[in-house]
């Protein structure tokens, strides 16, 4: 008789954010909350030796190196950019990967704190929203900009904007208009 | 770094059989085929102890997404007691701990192939359809590379020419499951061999639908709230089947998805496809206490 190999902690873990970023990039605005707080628990899902990682903070860096991913300086050449914060970034990021048409699966996937219901309101509709939904992030109006300039869908990249435990998700898929 | 701090302790087996980075994998190729309805993301597709070809694509998705307070139902054309189905259902449930269920309302994951079920699937469910062609071009472009070019630039006018052969030639759009459809007005895709009947259903829905070929490594997604639209002429209405009139001759129920079945003597009698759901009116009908759930079609008409 087979026995059930309990899920070990990292297992539970990874499950358990994973279904909080799906959710979160199926619903792009809706906020889901992971089971633990900080961008690192994202890194743990997504990231291991087949990914090249941009990462602002030293500790992250090194959380990331250790699973055997390639860190990388250079955003251009990067598959995931973890910042610590965005405010100032836009020149940095004007270089991250948005794919091709060919393949737009090599489209970036940018991960950063980003506050929740303060700063500027913004309206978003596209796949995942149900006509339209408002709401406030703490992200300047240049930077949806530069955001707009880069996503030709399907190219373009994919956001996850963690406060604290919770996440919000802006696919490329997403038209953002700043109010 | 050193080899021994990337090994883990050692354990019999990976939980939900797929090993980590198999399941990261599929994560990050999941996320972006949300992020880009509808557009074929390749992936590794590892060995499972099934045959390709079988819900391999399919079992994968599952077996990333569940975890032991998940409820699953896997059904193959409609049935959960077939033998694929039943295995498949089996399997996941032996190595992840997660629940069996036949009721499409108790499921999180509902797994099938070639059937979206009549019940109206809830926001927080997820659809996994098995998938054996992954590829709507194929039949008109089959060098994989030059069909991932017409994707590329939205390319889609040999299909429209097919359909436009098929109505020339029969009179009316032959194409039966597998009905292409544009997906968020920029990819198309084909929806699984599901027949016309459940196309409208992945259109605008509460549910998250991922579609994973197995063989041919490709898996894709249609997030909630997303136009699914089948490639249709302005002057030629999508119809579904034509089933609006047809009574279960088990369960009474009608309007549904059947079944065909040929009767001695010439003839067909039929049966309803969705099983749970007939099985659930036969209950009801004997006086249990069942919910049998809001249905995409009500009195053979759709209504979402």
């Amino acid at each position: 008789m087979l026995t059930v190999a309990p899920p070990d902690a990292l297992e539970l873990r990874s499950n358990a954010t994973f279904e909080a970023l799906m959710w979160a990039l199926s619903r792009p605005g809706d906020s889901r909350e992971m089971p633990e707080s900080g961008l690192a628990a994202i890194a743990e899902t997504l990231v291991d030796l087949e990914c090249t990682v941009f990462a602002d903070d030293p500790a992250l860096r090194s959380e990331i190196a250790a699973t055997g991913a390639l860190v990388a300086e250079d955003i251009s050449q990067v598959d995931h950019v973890f910042l610590s914060s965005l405010e100032g970034t836009e020149v940095q990021l004007a270089t991250l990967r948005c794919g091709s048409a060919l393949y737009p699966d090599d489209g970036a996937t940018l991960v950063a704190n980003v506050r929740h219901g303060v700063g500027h309101r913004v309206r978003l509709s596209g796949p995942g929203v149900d006509g339209t939904l408002e709401l406030t992030l703490g992200i300047s109006p240049g930077f949806w900009a530069m955001r707009a300039m880069l996503c030709a869908y399907p190219e373009g990249f994919d956001m996850l904007l963690v406060d604290g435990r919770s996440v919000i998700g802006i696919p490329r898929s997403t038209l953002v208009e700043v109010l | 770094m050193t080899l021994s701090s990337l090994t883990k302790p050692w354990a019999a087996t990976s939980y939900g059989f797929l090993d980590a980075s198999a399941k990261r994998e599929l994560r990050r190729k999941m996320l972006k085929a949300i992020a880009v309805p509808g557009c074929q993301m390749p992936y590794a597709s590892r060995e499972v102890p099934m045959a390709r070809g079988w819900g391999t694509g399919g079992l994968q998705v599952t077996l990333t997404l569940v975890n032991p307070t998940s409820t699953v139902k896997v059904i193959d054309q409609g049935a959960d007691d077939g033998v694929n189905a039943a295995s498949i259902r089996r399997f996941i449930s032996r190595v992840s701990g997660a629940s069996e269920t036949w009721d499409t309302l108790a499921a999180s994951i509902v797994q099938s192939r070639h059937r979206v079920p009549e019940e109206v699937m809830r926001e927080d469910q997820i659809l996994v359809l098995q998938v054996p062609n992954p590829e709507p071009l194929r039949g008109v472009e089959p060098n994989i590379s030059i069909a991932r070019q017409m994707h590329a630039d939205a390319d889609y006018g040999k299909l429209w020419l097919t359909l436009y052969e098929q109505i020339v030639r029969k009179g009316r759009i032959m194409q039966g499951a597998a009905y292409p459809s544009m997906v968020n007005g920029r990819h198309v895709m084909t929806p699984s061999p599901i027949p016309r009947w459940d196309v409208p259903k992945l259109n605008m829905a509460k549910h998250l639908t991922f579609l994973s070929a197995g063989r041919e490594k490709r898996l894709f997604a249609v997030p909630p709230f997303t136009r699914v639209e089948p490639l249709v002429f302005s002057d030629r209405p999508y119809r579904v089947e034509d089933h609006a009139d047809l009574t279960c001759r088990r369960s009474g129920v009608s309007g549904y998805f059947m079944n065909e079945l040929p009767i001695d003597g010439g003839g067909s009698a039929f049966e309803v496809s969705d099983s749970n759901l007939g099985i659930k009116a036969i209950q009801q009908s004997e006086g249990a206490a069942i919910e049998v759930g809001k249905t995409w079609y009500r009195n053979g008409e759709f209504s979402a």
